[in-house]
């Protein structure tokens, strides 16, 4: 197994091209591992506290071994990166065809330095690499973005397929994101961010080149009993037919769901259902990933009929929307219409930018009005003008997208790296404390779920490497109470319990690892969730992975290279001064208790160090700071981590002092604020 | 079926030329329209299985998904994709009856014609002679063409499925978009009403035929 590596130096207009060893693969099994790896040897020769926005940043796009080679898994694609929102490792991925087509060009890792002195975008095709001018399309949105550079590169030798930003990414917005084909973003950690600081305006791709597989019987055969699985499995079925989307019902079953910046923990209105918007929305699946079994994605076209709201909308055609589209749209700000959900989705996938983050700055500004803790003077400072900020009113929340984006007037420019930034700064800028009514996670990150009752879920928004997130630890043995895969998992149905915090840090570790692996296998993470145990990562997907590259491993030993790559993001965090303190999450879910729903009352401050401490534990890292220990990382053969840690201060024992990353980003980041 | 004359190609085929009684492929790929994803998971099985030794690559596939977007019973705006696949046209097969070398033979397990690639001299003229366009040309100038891989086509194996897309509920576990099916079932269905031809109708037909499992 070997990889085509291509690395741009965009402040030199240097090309160069490389392969990635088999002993790489062998070490960081592909993807996401071989991603973080070339980002932890890029800032051993670069200041690793550069500001994310400077030309010392690194920008790496990768695809795992297994994408696009027809496992059926569904192709993902990776971005890695310091984020410009967050100031900590930052990594995003997304599906579509480009991370697909990207195999065929021959490199599977593309590797963007430096800053180019105008806007550029990157043309591979096959082995011709071009840095194309891209003057022509700068201020334009993700979509014609697509269409235009389409139309420019032609169909020949294969069709084209981008990696574009909208307005948001131009304008270095920190949570801008990264968008596929037009139609499916890279949202989380700001890679929108650090493209716009590059002068980077997009990456198209054609190729025709070969992809070696070591075994293609066995990968055939493998894809065709992983087939007949899932034909069996009734929850596929479900997610062929509504995506994420049926976690909206779920989640008003357990109290799950997110209301009005978290004010309350279920959807108000009957309409934002999934039965209603396959009902009335659902068409056609034509935006799906490549090389997936389920295609869960879907398009709509609004005629008009569905809703009074619809109206606005006619003709309206693009994706449907995620479950966490929704829950930024209808939960975060409480709109409560099908389309204009929709509608939502839409535009920030337009200008680029991450809905999550974003649907909690807005609606940390509306809570803040709805309390009357600004006044309309306040509202007029910030925007330059009346604003209304009525909960759920979709032409506000449109304007308020735009202000971002564009980063027209203060409140773009408070709220550019998220709401955590935005209530920080704001706060400073009123001397009145609003932090409480701001909702962050580890780095200060957003996330758009009732949290307070889920132990697992809460602590994975504390200790995800990325900043506040549920994809690196996904909780679902306890949120969906699945007391079968504790028992398969630990022996013991307790895990499966949400009302206690025993084995719930061991679930953010074990399955932290189990994500690593398929996130370096470079393929989907929902359809391991249809059957965890059937769909096993480090066994059944592991076979596969085997087929492609050759590489065979038992189960424990793929589970150490999953450990050892979640060892690999967390060291990248340690070096910036990241410590047990940073992984904390916001005032509301530690200390208020949950609003409603079958778990009212409950407080995430019952359970959290507990669950913190025992994710240590399983972790092997020092519970007092939260660092590694260098037998941990012997264990894992990190031995040279373990020394550039040493170096750093930031390895357990060894240590004196860590620094603190949020002072030290705001320095370097603050946008100041114009009088 | 009818005797037919067979012809000795020096390797030991059988070959058919123009004007002969030629084999009727009794068994052929189908597509549903509309229901097709663009996952692309045909034409990595077939590029699979076609490709030279232990290599990927779609430029090796005999299958490619179109965009053709059709309007239907289920789908009203047309959105959807359809693989273009091989017919295995008959008496004789247009790509065949072209062939200034008569490269082409008939599979003895399947009936499907075949390029013999010795005999091809990689004129192309098969590629516009096909009604279909699903004659494509590799890299190296070779003609590719669907041969049904012996009888168990891999794009059939590997076609996701998509038993949702018709809004009827639990009824479909298994809907492929594309079918290895007789030629003479499949006529029964085409004969019949008109909505008894799209997506739901053909379901529906092959369902009460047993041809698709259904779980419900």
């Amino acid at each position: 197994m070997e990889g085509g590596l291509l690395r741009v130096d965009l402040t030199t207009g240097t090309i160069k091209k490389e392969r990635i060893p088999h002993a790489l693969f062998e070490r960081w099994v592909g993807g996401s591992g071989i991603n973080d790896w070339l980002m932890w040897e890029h800032f051993l020769k670069h200041d690793p506290m550069c500001d994310p926005r400077s030309p010392d940043n690194i920008f790496i796009f990768g695809v795992g071994p297994l994408a696009g080679v027809g496992s059926g898994i569904g192709v993902k694609g990776r971005l890695t990166f310091k984020s410009p929102c967050y100031g900590i490792f930052g990594d995003s991925a997304g599906g579509g065809k480009f991370p697909y087509m990207v195999r065929f060009s021959g490199f599977d890792y593309i590797v963007v330095t430096g800053k180019a002195p105008k806007p550029v975008y990157l043309h591979i095709c096959n082995e011709e690499v071009t840095i194309c001018d891209a003057t022509h399309l700068w201020g334009k949105g993700c979509e014609e973005t697509h269409e235009m550079l389409k139309q420019e590169l032609g169909d020949y030798p294969s069709t084209t397929h981008t990696l574009s930003i909208g307005q948001a990414g131009e304008n270095q917005v920190g949570i801008a994101g990264v968008v596929s084909d037009g139609w499916r973003i890279h949202a989380r950690s700001g890679g929108g961010g650090v493209m716009g600081s590059k002068n980077l305006k997009a990456i198209a791709v054609q190729g025709n080149g070969g992809v070696k597989i070591d075994n293609p019987n066995g990968l055939l055969e493998w894809s065709d009993d992983f087939r007949q699985k899932l034909d069996g499995n009734e929850a596929a079925y479900g997610f062929k037919r509504r995506g994420t989307l049926g976690a909206v019902e779920m989640y008003q079953r357990i109290g799950g769901n997110f209301w009005r910046n978290n004010q309350g923990a279920l959807f108000r209105g009957e309409e934002v259902r999934s039965d209603n918007w396959v009902k009335k929305y659902h068409k056609y699946s034509e935006v799906c990933s490549s090389d997936c079994y389920i295609a869960c994605d879907g398009r709509y076209k609004i005629e008009g009929h569905e809703s009074e709201q619809a109206k606005k909308f006619v003709g309206e055609t693009f994706r449907h929307p995620e479950y966490l589209t929704t829950a930024s749209g209808a939960g975060a700000m409480d709109i409560r219409d099908w389309a204009e959900v929709a509608h939502w989705g839409k535009i920030t996938n337009d200008y680029g930018i991450d809905n999550q983050d974003l649907s909690c700055s807005i609606g940390f500004i509306m809570e803040l009005k709805q309390r009357e803790l600004i006044s309309d003077r306040d509202v007029e400072e910030l925007f330059g003008k009346p604003q209304s900020l009525e909960w759920g009113n979709i032409e506000d929340i449109e304007e308020l997208v735009k202000n971002v984006s564009y980063q027209t007037n203060p409140f773009g420019w408070l709220f550019r790296d998220g709401a955590y930034w935005g209530a920080l700064r704001y706060s400073e800028q009123k001397g009145q404390n609003f932090m409480k009514y701001a909702i962050y996670g580890k780095g200060g990150a957003s996330f758009t779920e009732e949290m307070r009752p889920f132990p697992t879920w809460m602590n994975n928004m504390a200790v995800a490497s990325r900043g506040s997130d549920h994809l690196k630890g996904i909780g679902l043995i306890e949120k969906f109470q699945r007391k079968d895969l504790s028992k398969a998992y630990f022996g013991t149905p307790i895990a499966g319990d949400p009302t206690v915090p025993d084995l719930k840090g061991a679930c953010t570790a074990v399955l932290e690892n189990q994500v690593a692996l398929i996130n370096s296998y470079g393929v989907c993470l929902f359809h391991w969730l249809l059957d965890p145990l059937s769909y096993a990562p480090e066994s059944y997907y592991g076979e596969a992975y085997t087929a492609v590259t050759g590489i065979d491993r038992t189960k424990e030993e793929r589970m150490l290279d999953g450990e050892r790559i979640c060892n690999l993001e967390k060291a990248y965090n340690s070096r910036l001064g990241l410590r047990r303190e940073h992984d904390t999450i916001c005032e509301r879910w530690m200390h208020e208790p949950c609003p409603e729903g079958p778990n009212k009352g409950r407080v995430a401050a019952d359970m959290f160090e507990q669950v913190l401490d025992e994710y240590y534990e399983w972790r092997g890292w020092d519970k007092e700071t939260g660092l590694q220990t260098r037998k941990k990382l012997e264990e894992l053969g990190m031995e040279d981590v373990a020394d550039v840690l040493a170096a750093d201060n930031a390895i357990a024992g060894e240590s004196r002092s860590g620094r603190a990353v949020h002072v030290e980003m705001k320095a370097s980041d603050d946008p100041g604020i114009p009088d | 079926m009818q005797e037919t004359r067979q012809k000795e190609l020096v390797n030991g085929e059988v070959w058919y030329r123009p004007g002969d009684d030629v084999p009727n492929v009794p068994t052929k790929l189908f597509a549903l329209q509309n229901l097709c994803t663009d996952c692309k998971m045909c034409e990595v099985a077939c590029s699979l299985i076609h490709s030279p030794e232990g290599e990927l690559n779609p430029v090796w596939t005999r299958i490619k998904i179109d965009h053709a977007p059709q309007v239907s019973r289920v789908s009203k705006d047309g959105f959807g994709f359809m693989p273009a696949i091989c017919h295995h046209c008959a008496n004789p097969p247009p790509c065949a009856e072209v062939c200034p070398t008569d490269a082409f033979y008939y599979d003895p397990e399947t009936q499907a014609a075949v390029i013999d690639q010795d005999k091809c001299i990689q004129c192309m003229e098969c590629v516009p002679g096909c009604p279909f366009d699903t004659v494509f040309v590799a890299p190296t100038g070779e003609l590719l063409k669907c041969d049904l891989c012996g009888g168990d086509p891999a794009c059939v194996k590997a076609c996701s499925t998509r038993p949702e897309m018709l809004n009827a509920g639990k009824q479909y576990p298994r809907l492929p978009v594309l079918f290895y099916e007789e030629k003479a079932a499949f006529g029964q269905i085409l004969r019949q009403k008109p909505e008894a031809r799209d997506e739901v109708g053909i379901m529906q037909a092959m369902l009460s035929k047993g041809k698709v499992s259904s779980a419900a």
